[in-house]
């Protein structure tokens, strides 16, 4: 049954769930407001008849001089009497003795209803007291009221003569039912069409919407990224689903463009020194080798292609390399003489500058020496690419909630606010790029940012184009 | 040639700079270097060439944007474009902004000859002789037919491209292995004595009056010395 269900679109299982609730709800109201129109209207011609009845009875029996409990003159005659007071055109009546024969039949003109005969059950209810005793009965298939009057030389006495059976059609109440059922049957089928159409209308425009998003959703499985759901203004749950997708999508976006990056890049960087390396070896063979001094240069350059190759590949492997974190060897660094140490190795790499350390308050972290190192030497490397000689480059760390920040600062010619936005991306070079007479390889900064991150910490640069750029990394304490 | 043909090479990579230059040299041309955009299109506005190779990824300047400077002010020189990008955008991108052929890095150093010559060819700055004639020696490139004197003689493919290769560059001294591998191509791993075996039919070839046109260079290798030289 529910897999028969799974078949359906969403809107016909909303439409059909809020038809069928629609239809039980207006069907349940429908019998509840008959049943009590039914009971209204019989109690009140019961009460109609019975207080019609009264006055005629009291009446009578003072006539008849049987107000008297110990009177014997209840009789066929008088009884006759009675039955003819009590017999309209709507109502029969006939006086049962105590034996619950009929004694009198109040039914004179044709056009006077046929009294039923009684029913013993209810005679002898009422024969021994009980006053209102009302009950339908089926004649002929209609359905006739009738109720007994026990009859009593006073209200209230323990004395009963007999019992008067009045019956009456309910062939007017059933017009009046009849009537009302069928006004009540078109407007509820009105409600249902009216409510069911305003319903197929209100899901369809709600779905409308995932409708919108899954015909996105396909554009997008077939590699059209670019494209969004546009669901303005709403602010209930499918605006929120939309907002949250196109979110999504925004975030994939970027991560394809700078995977496409990072590979025609990564392309970049290792065809061109390939481009060197073919060409010199041609020309070579072609037949620079007979001059000693072209080959020497050729082969110094060839020397310089491969050497760089060797450094993309290396750094590239240092990448994938630190996406496993267990491949790092965390040990206590005692930091304030773990910098002074590296500013000792560190005068090995520039004789034009000069290196300050601007000492932070004393801490230990866990981190791996050789990575840090490494991120503090390439940090260092390229300030010292990027900034005039004699610029100090100054070294300093402080605090900060549950990490310390150490940063490297330099009065180079720092860079534009689109640098900085992908200074952390592999092989990403600025527009202001040295030519690659000083290259590095462009992962530089990208392992780096790797090497900060397998240590559980993170990175970032500020910079002023002009003035200098301060790369600050923090790492867990 | 009545002069030397200039080529400038726009090209920030060191390494690419000095084997293009070295190799283009071999070849006969003149050739200048600029390593930026800026520096290539000051240089283009004060002598004249008859060739650009230019690099796209320079350092300043984009080198679409250094090709539409040449033609905005009017300069026809043939521009030859090298780019690691192998799309067909940029290939249109390239030719769209004024270059004239456009070649992937990695290339061949032989392709590389081959479109200047034809860059050269259409542009009008030389005219490919199909003939090369070199004292009583006449070579036809179309034909491939050699005639010493007038008379027809039957050279294998090898030795007709030995020969070529002779009568293009008179007077330069080959060594076996640059013979190898320019005849026989990189590829060849044999040893340089085949080359002496070729030499030697080819002098048979030429005939006995003509022995000494193929000079050997003791220690060195062989060198074409028409008579007129």
């Amino acid at each position: 049954m529910i897999n028969m269900f799974k078949k359906y679109s969403l809107r016909t299982k909303l439409v059909s769930l809020y038809t069928a609730l629609l239809i039980l709800s207006v069907i349940l109201v429908s019998y509840h407001s008959y049943w009590n129109i039914w009971q209204l209207l019989i109690n009140n011609k019961a009460s109609h008849l019975r207080a019609r009845a009264k006055p005629i009875i009291e009446h009578w029996l003072i006539e008849q001089g049987l107000t008297d409990p110990d009177s014997i003159k209840f009789n066929f005659h008088n009884a006759l009497a009675l039955a003819h007071d009590l017999t309209s055109r709507d109502a029969a009546a006939v006086v049962l003795n105590r034996k619950g024969e009929v004694i009198a039949n109040g039914k004179r003109l044709l056009e006077e209803p046929v009294a039923p005969s009684p029913n013993v059950q209810y005679f002898r209810k009422a024969i021994s007291g009980v006053n209102e005793i009302t009950y339908l009965k089926e004649v002929n298939g209609e359905r006739i009221l009738v109720f007994l009057i026990p009859i009593r030389p006073q209200p209230g006495s323990r004395k009963i003569f007999g019992v008067i059976q009045i019956s009456t059609s309910l062939s007017d109440i059933n017009n009046i039912l009849f009537l009302h059922a069928s006004r009540q049957i078109t407007a509820m089928g009105i409600i249902l069409i009216l409510g069911i159409l305003f319903g197929y209308w209100l899901i369809g425009i709600s779905l409308n919407e995932l409708h919108k998003l899954s015909i996105t959703c396909q554009e997008i499985a077939k590699g059209n990224l670019g494209r969004r759901i546009n669901i303005k203004n709403r602010k209930d749950e499918i605006g929120k689903l939309a907002e949250s997708f196109n979110l999504m999508i925004d975030k994939l976006e970027n991560l394809f463009s700078s995977q496409k990056r990072f590979v025609a890049n990564a392309a970049h960087e290792l065809l061109t020194p390939l481009t060197g390396l073919r060409g010199s070896l041609e020309v070579l063979l072609r037949g620079a080798q007979d001059d000693p001094e072209a080959v020497n240069r050729l082969s110094k350059g060839m020397f310089k292609e491969v050497s760089h190759l060797i450094q993309v590949c290396d750094r590239l492997l240092g990448l994938s390399h630190l996406e496993n974190t267990s491949n790092i060897s965390k040990s206590h660094i005692i930091l304030s003489e773990f910098i002074e140490e590296f500013k000792r190795k560190a005068k090995y790499l520039t004789q034009t500058h000069s290196i300050i350390i601007q000492k932070g308050p004393f801490l230990v972290l866990m981190a791996d020496p050789a990575l840090l190192e490494q991120i503090l030497f390439n940090l260092l490397s390229n300030s010292i690419r990027y900034s005039p000689p004699e610029a100090p480059i100054i070294l300093g760390w402080e605090l900060i909630p549950d990490y310390v920040e150490i940063r490297v600062t330099d009065q180079g010619e720092g860079m534009d606010s689109k640098t900085l936005t992908h200074v952390f991306e592999p092989f990403y070079r600025g527009k202001n790029q040295k030519s690659r007479d000083e290259k590095g390889t462009g992962l530089g900064l990208a392992l780096v940012k790797s090497m900060v991150e397998a240590h559980g910490g993170f990175i970032g640069i500020k910079s002023t184009h002009g003035k200098g750029s301060t790369v600050f990394f923090a790492l867990p304490l | 040639m009545d002069h030397k043909i200039n080529i400038l090479i726009i090209e920030d990579d060191p390494v690419i700079t000095e084997f293009l230059q070295t190799g283009l040299k071999y070849e006969g041309y003149e050739v200048s270097v600029s390593n930026t955009g800026k520096d290539g299109m000051d240089i283009m506005q004060q002598n004249i060439y008859d060739l650009v190779i230019l690099d796209i990824m320079l350092p300043d300047i984009e080198g679409f944007d250094v090709c539409r400077n040449f033609r905005s002010y009017g300069s026809d020189v043939p521009v030859l474009m090298l780019t690691v990008r192998k799309e067909v955008s940029d290939r249109v991108k390239g030719l769209d902004s004024g270059a004239d052929d456009y070649l992937t890095k990695p290339f061949s150093f032989d392709e590389l000859l081959a479109r200047i010559r034809a860059l050269l060819r259409r542009s009008g700055k030389i005219h490919e002789n199909e003939e090369i004639q070199s004292g009583k020696i006449v070579l036809d490139n179309k034909t491939r037919e050699v005639r010493v004197s007038g008379k027809l003689i039957d050279l294998t493919p090898t030795e007709f491209a030995m020969m070529k290769l002779f009568m293009c560059s008179p007077g330069r001294v080959f060594t076996r292995e640059t013979l190898l591998n320019r005849v026989l191509g990189y590829n060849y791993d044999g040893g340089t004595n085949i080359i002496d075996v070729h030499i030697s039919h080819l002098r048979r070839k030429l005939g006995k009056m003509n022995t000494s046109l193929i000079r050997t260079v003791h220690g060195v290798g062989y060198s074409f010395y028409p008579e007129e030289l």
